[in-house]
């Protein structure tokens, strides 16, 4: 993407000011959206984002400059400005680079695909989910695919480049009883080029967006209160994204603003959880060969047993927390400055029965689909909604339940698992923070909480 | 190549290649963002950015191509054709042609005269000051100040010319007070020139803070609150897509038809006006000249916002809501959107209320609440009246209801305006005195 040279020259005048090191982010990305209801393309749209950030540390301090120009005297620009902020006496520069080449190359890159191809697909997923029964009012499919190519070079010697492939099929059901609508929402995605819908069932998932829909449209609304709940797997592992993994980040962590703020060693959640963050699986949502500062991509285990083993680490964080790397640090694109983000992470399999966990837990919820959630790393308060619940009474399903949210504090919920399944599955998302919104899977078997507090207002 | 270049050749290539009209909607700005901690300037970021968006249209066919490669405008005219073929509907969007706009002079700050160094200064000066407003705060999580220009232009092949200038600013500080063990965090912002008050973002953020010491959840039950201005336009903002044409024509809000109907309290009228001092603009996201008009007048729903394909579709006129994203389609977006204020004071609210829960600030809004089915359920903390008085702080609780329900039961209105960040568009609110909702707590 880059003339050494030149990222030679502009490194050293990032480093003009007395800044310890340098970097320089580039990206080219390309990505089509096309958007259908009712069965109808309304929205066809390409984009093109492509540009290039500057950034220049002194210890702990940061500064970043961003120009959408790529030429060299706006690269120059940027490091000037960058450097600007920047006073120091020592005098670094650039060490000589190591290049290193990474791809997650597609077998079928999504420049080979026409429009008819991606809104067959479309159509496929919006037969089955309208199909699926007349109280569907209205389905709403969102494709995308994008094709992003980085490259990153630092005065540390770093000069790598990746590309980053990944598709996703967004479909949002509408139930309407003519005074009322609910939802069903499903958006399967994966880290390759077009070959993804070999392995992604779009039908399936329209159904399940379907099936949520309708069942909810009859459901009375939640009971509040303190209860057991069961959360099933996939996407439910959002649960540990927004109760543990947010405060697991060395965005939180380093400046003293996470509940897990020294506890190394300590247990953090029942003997049950052990959790990674892997972006190393093949193909996945959130899989990337290296980070945004060059690291290669690793599988950090973070939690094992209920103990609490290691911490999501980017390098202005590791300067902080004076722990190495571990390939997490991310950014949406080259105008963001990156920090430690998720990559895919989620609850390792455990050993119990799925359904035993549901027959033993006397009256409760059900939380069989999970929609988003938040979290405040400071106090470590989360809430998420349940797109789909179920009442269980004496360990049994009785009715469909609307309108939960489940609330708490992540170190309390970590350590009132009590049932962990053997089958584990992911679910993707899209996670937002400081370093912008950056593609990310969840993920966990079905689990029981002995008690959260459950809103409703039934 | 220029942006004026290239404009001209897309153009020439668009309607070479068959295209009937073709439009580039072109964005560039600048920004200086600076974070703070312990005294000292932590994190600084400087930009300078752009992006073409081109529209073309063939038939009733339209498509789009973005770049932020100023070459080759061939292949974005091609890319943009290739996804005007794809598209299906028939419905029709009209192309804004050449119009005369009301004059709308740049609102004129006195933060853009502030040198980056004094920016970076204030920024600072906001943490340190929040830190000594009270023994209580020992840290700030995070102090931010943020400034920028944006330029829009607007250009298309019916002559279409129109470009407009912003300047935005903001600030926020997030001060952490502690006692006894229990740790709460507090958050205030300022925008525009607001961003000059430090003392008064910093004492309101440790103020925020402070007041939650101590919280404790309620029995879960229904409650009359006050949903304190800012938390309200928080909602409210949120809320938005149900206010619009294009969700409400595909099925996807409650409101469609509704016009001329009920669908709240008779106190609350709610305005749309892009003129609104605050953040004004003399034409939308697709060059439609600026009009004010209540979208809710005591209670009844007059009209949803449009843009001109959702306009022709009614068969009305544009309300001049076209909204887009630098690189996205057009769709439709409230200007600025908010609640008329009442004229009872924050304490009068409170007196009417008597017994109930003053809520300051609700979270999760990206998960609780859904724009199709009209519910909501949400964290939510705040401060536990009886009496008319303020007896302790209240945390770990939700409010769950649906919208609908919520604006029904508004039984009287504050006239402590307040509007949010402006991004796009700017919700505001006055503070809302709700007879009852449900509230789960402990």
């Amino acid at each position: 993407m880059i003339d050494k040279r030149i990222a030679q020259e502009v490194l050293d005048a990032a480093l003009e000011s007395g800044g310890d090191f340098s970097e320089l982010f580039m990206e080219d990305t390309t990505g089509t959206t096309i958007s259908m209801a009712n069965g109808t393309v309304e929205n066809a749209s390409y984009k093109r984002n492509c540009g290039a950030g500057v950034r220049v540390l002194k210890g702990t301090r940061s500064a970043y400059a961003y120009t959408a120009d790529m030429s060299r005297e706006s690269l120059l620009w940027a490091a000037k400005a960058a450097s600007a902020i920047i006073e120091g006496n020592d005098k670094y520069s650039a060490k000589d680079f190591m290049e290193k080449k990474y791809s997650i190359t597609p077998s079928v890159a999504f420049s080979q695909i026409d429009n008819n191809k991606r809104i067959a697909l479309m159509k496929q997923a919006y037969e089955a989910a309208k199909s699926y029964s007349a109280e569907i009012s209205q389905v709403t499919v969102r494709y995308l695919d994008v094709d992003k190519n980085i490259f990153v070079c630092n005065s540390n010697g770093v000069f790598a480049s990746d590309r980053r492939p990944r598709t996703r099929m967004a479909i949002q059901s509408v139930a309407s009883s003519g005074t009322e609508f609910q939802t069903g929402f499903e958006g399967p995605g994966l880290g390759m080029g077009f070959e993804a819908y070999d392995k992604i069932d779009v039908c399936a998932a329209a159904i399940q967006s379907a099936k949520t829909a309708v069942t909810m449209l009859h459901a009375p609304e939640c009971p509040s209160g303190i209860m057991p709940v069961v959360i099933d797997g996939g996407f439910g592992g959002v649960i540990f994204h927004e109760a543990c993994g947010h405060s697991l980040e060395a965005t939180a962590v380093a400046k003293g603003n996470s509940v897990f703020c020294g506890k190394l060693g300590q247990k953090i959640a029942s003997d049950k959880v052990s959790a990674v963050d892997d972006g190393t699986l093949k193909g996945e949502w959130g899989t990337i060969s290296i980070d945004d500062e060059g690291t290669p991509s690793t599988r950090n285990l973070l939690i094992e047993n209920g103990i609490l083993k290691n911490y999501m680490i980017d390098l202005l964080g590791s300067r902080i927390m004076n722990m190495p790397v571990t390939g997490s640090s991310r950014r949406e694109s080259y105008e963001y400055a990156p920090t430690s983000r998720m990559t895919n992470t989620f609850i390792l399999a455990g050993e119990d029965d799925e359904d035993e966990m549901i027959s033993s837990m006397g009256d409760g919820i059900f939380a069989s689909r999970m929609g988003g959630g938040s979290v405040n790393p400071i106090t470590g308060e989360f809430n998420f909604a349940v797109s789909e619940g179920y009442l269980v009474k004496d360990g049994k399903i009785v009715s469909p339940v609307r309108g939960a949210t489940l609330i708490g504090k992540g170190s309390q919920i970590l350590l009132k698992i009590d049932r962990v399944g053997k089958k584990l599955w992911l679910g993707q998302g899209m996670c937002g923070s400081v370093s912008g919104s950056i593609p990310t899977n969840v993920g966990q078997p079905r689990i029981r909480v002995s008690e959260i507090t459950v809103g409703g207002r039934g | 190549m220029d942006i004026k270049e290239f404009r001209v050749k897309a153009f020439e290539k668009a309607l070479e290649k068959g295209c009937d009209n073709a439009e580039i909607y072109f964005v560039n700005g600048e920004d200086l963002s600076v974070a703070c901690r312990n005294g000292e300037l932590e994190k600084y970021s400087v930009s300078r950015s752009y992006g073409i968006n081109l529209r073309v249209q063939i038939g009733n066919k339209q498509g789009y191509a973005y770049t932020e490669m100023l070459e080759n405008p061939e292949e974005l005219v091609a890319r943009a054709v290739d996804n005007a073929k794809a598209v299906e509907t028939e419905d029709v969007h009209p192309m804004q042609a050449k119009c005369i706009y009301e004059s709308v002079p740049r609102k004129e700050y006195e933060f853009t005269t502030l040198s980056e160094k004094e920016k970076i200064a204030l920024a600072i000066e906001l943490e340190k000051k929040a830190i000594a407003s009270d023994e209580r705060i020992n840290k700030v999580v995070s102090c931010n100040l943020v400034t920028g220009i944006m330029k829009t232009g607007l250009y298309n092949t019916l002559g279409l010319e129109a470009e407009r200038e912003q300047d935005m600013a903001f600030s926020y500080v997030l001060p952490v007070a502690e006692e006894n063990g229990d740790v709460k965090e507090g958050m205030a912002y300022r925008t525009g020139d607001g961003i000059l008050d430090v003392d008064g973002c910093a004492k309101e953020a440790a103020n925020n803070a402070i007041e939650q010491l101590g919280a404790e959840s309620v029995p879960s039950g229904e409650y009359s609150i006050i949903l304190k201005n800012s938390a309200a336009a928080d909602l409210l903002e949120a809320f938005t897509p149900i206010f619009s044409a294009e969700a409400a024509q595909k099925g996807l809000s409650l409101l469609n038809g509704k016009e001329g109907e009920v669908v709240a309290s008779d106190i609350i009228t709610i305005i749309d006006n892009p003129m609104h001092e605050i953040n004004p603009r003399a034409f939308d996201d697709e060059g439609v000249p600026s009009k004010a008009k209540h979208v809710v007048d005591k209670g009844v729903l007059k009209t949803l916002l449009h843009n001109l394909k959702t306009a022709k579709k009614a068969g009305v006129e544009s309300t001049s809501n076209a909204g887009r994203s630098a690189s996205g389609p057009i769709g439709v977006s409230p200007s600025v959107f908010y609640i008329e204020p009442g004229d009872k004071s924050f304490d009068e609210l409170k007196n009417q209320m008597s017994n109930g829960i003053i809520i300051n600030d609700v979270s999760g809004l990206n998960a609780g609440i859904n724009t199709v089915s009209g519910d909501f359920s949400l964290i939510a903390s705040g401060l536990l009246v009886e009496n008319g008085v303020v007896v302790r702080p209240v945390e770990q609780i939700t409010i769950a209801s649906s919208f609908f329900e919520l604006m029904k039961n508004i039984i009287a209105i504050g006239s402590d305006m307040k509007f949010g960040i402006p991004f796009g568009a700017t919700i505001g609110s006055p503070s809302l005195l709700v007879k009852k909702i449900a509230v789960s707590g402990k």
